[in-house]
């Protein structure tokens, strides 16, 4: 049997984590999760998959999700962003998981990681067909790989940005101000790009 | 305008975020710095590869039901091995204990294991834009095109036929290790056929389906048939919706026995 990261319930009151933006005072009326919550199950199993690298993991995550969230339903305001809301407690499942788990290899943060990057995304301009014709060559397991090198938030900008997230909403799922989203993007694609000169190799 | 503010912008104005003056300033940046447009070609790309290149899978049916039952208001189901730690870790290890004991005598676990995981590659291959990194020309333009690519070769005697043309072949992952992929069609539905090394994985014992001169295994996961077998140092997995006898069809013409 495998030994998996066990994931926490963790009171619903923390659901939407440390920094919960949706207002308390709810009527009971509002309190069940909506159906739509659905509708995102097969994008949060994609990220969870890419998040966790395991499909049995990423079950797990998923369903730690939904839990968290009918959980904290009474969390949840309709109107505001539903999509926005779950990924963020994924995200915060996930963290919980895996600081208990202390089995990814990435502990730090974007920013830690970020300090220790010396790279810049600006590549020289003798690089760029190089590294064009280098991605042209990149198969599944490359990008799979060079996706789990980087930071849990790293990962998440990337694969939520593919989405289709807007830059409000993945500030309100990654629990940072909209104004440094775009260029916490900018940076997590190039420390992406950087891994793929080494996986794509 | 200059490169930063006009980098800034890439990603934007690849999406068609951008209006008016600035959609036009960086427009005229990118006609007149080639590193810029160099960069936006390579940023083009990565969102390709993130586009293309990762799987787009579904999640599964049982999760899907699972979770509509809960938000409907049913209680989960026996994932009790979250929330009760000590239940759970006496749980695991009796269930531990039990399937080492299974293992030994004819490993389920490591076979179901086989067959979730050739359910799952067929699955991505299915959901992929671009399942085939070479097109068919027949099995001679497909099997040279492994060569360097993985550390075996596939004995494949079958280059598609009008019953089963081959589409194209791509590597792929087999658990832990490469696996040549080989896509075939019958009629309107997709057939994969992945071949690898077949040392170290947990075949079943149970192989009764005669393949060749082989006998494998025929399983129904998910709604997909999955025909497995081994023969000498290479393991095959035949993954379809069709009629699992024409998965017997098409792994006879694997072998070369039609």
């Amino acid at each position: 049997m495998r030994a998996a990261p066990h994931l926490t319930l963790v009171a619903a009151a923390d659901a939407g984590g440390a920094n919960v933006r949706y207002p308390e005072a709810v009527s009971k009326e509002t309190a069940t999760l909506p159906r739509a919550a659905l509708d995102h199950l097969d994008a949060l199993y994609r990220v969870a998959r890419n998040l966790t690298g395991r499909d049995s993991e990423a079950e797990d995550l998923v369903q730690e999700t939904y839990t968290r969230a009918i959980a904290g339903g009474a969390q949840f305001t309709t109107g505001t962003n539903l999509r926005a809301w779950l990924f963020r407690i994924l995200r915060n499942a996930h963290i919980d998981a895996y600081r208990r788990a202390r089995t990814n290899p990435v502990h730090g943060g974007l920013d830690d990681e970020l300090a220790a990057d010396t790279t810049t995304t600006t590549s020289e301009p003798l690089r760029g067909d190089a590294e064009l014709e280098r991605l042209r060559g990149v198969v599944t397991t490359d990008i799979e790989a060079a996706l789990a090198s980087l930071s849990v938030d790293a990962r998440a900008i990337v694969l939520l940005d593919m989405e289709g997230f807007t830059e409000t909403e993945l500030a309100e799922t990654l629990g940072c101000a909209v104004g440094t989203v775009k260029s916490r993007l900018a940076r997590a694609r190039g420390i992406l790009r950087e891994r793929l000169r080494d996986y794509g190799s | 305008m200059d490169c930063t503010e006009a980098r800034n912008h890439l990603l934007d104005s690849q999406r068609g975020a951008l209006t008016g003056e600035i959609h036009a300033r960086v427009d005229s940046h990118l006609a007149e710095c080639e590193a810029c447009r160099r960069e936006d070609a390579v940023e083009r790309e990565l969102s390709a590869v993130l586009r293309d290149r990762l799987p787009r899978t579904r999640a599964p049916e049982a999760l899907r039901r699972s979770i509509e039952k809960r938000l409907m208001g049913e209680p989960p189901r026996a994932s009790g091995r979250f929330r009760h730690t000590r239940v759970s870790l006496f749980a695991s290890a009796v269930f531990a204990a039990a399937a080492a004991f299974a293992i030994l005598l004819w490993k389920p676990h490591g076979s179901d294991a086989m067959l979730a995981e050739a359910v799952n590659d067929h699955l991505r291959v299915l959901y992929s834009d671009h399942p085939v990194e070479v097109e068919s020309g027949g099995i001679h333009q497909v099997k040279p095109w492994f060569t360097g690519r993985l550390d075996f070769a596939p004995v494949v005697a079958f280059g598609g036929d009008n019953d089963f043309p081959m589409q194209g072949g791509a590597v792929a992952y087999f658990l832990d290790r490469k696996a040549a992929t080989f896509i075939f069609k019958r009629r309107l539905h997709v057939i994969t056929l992945f071949v690898f090394r077949a040392e170290g994985l947990p075949w079943s014992a149970l192989a009764t389906h005669p393949v060749g001169g082989a006998r494998g295994t025929l399983e129904t996961s998910r709604g997909f048939h999955v025909l497995m077998w081994k023969k000498g140092d290479l393991g095959y997995a035949l993954v379809s919706d069709v009629d699992p006898t024409d998965l017997q069809l098409l792994a006879a013409k694997v072998e070369g026995g039609a």
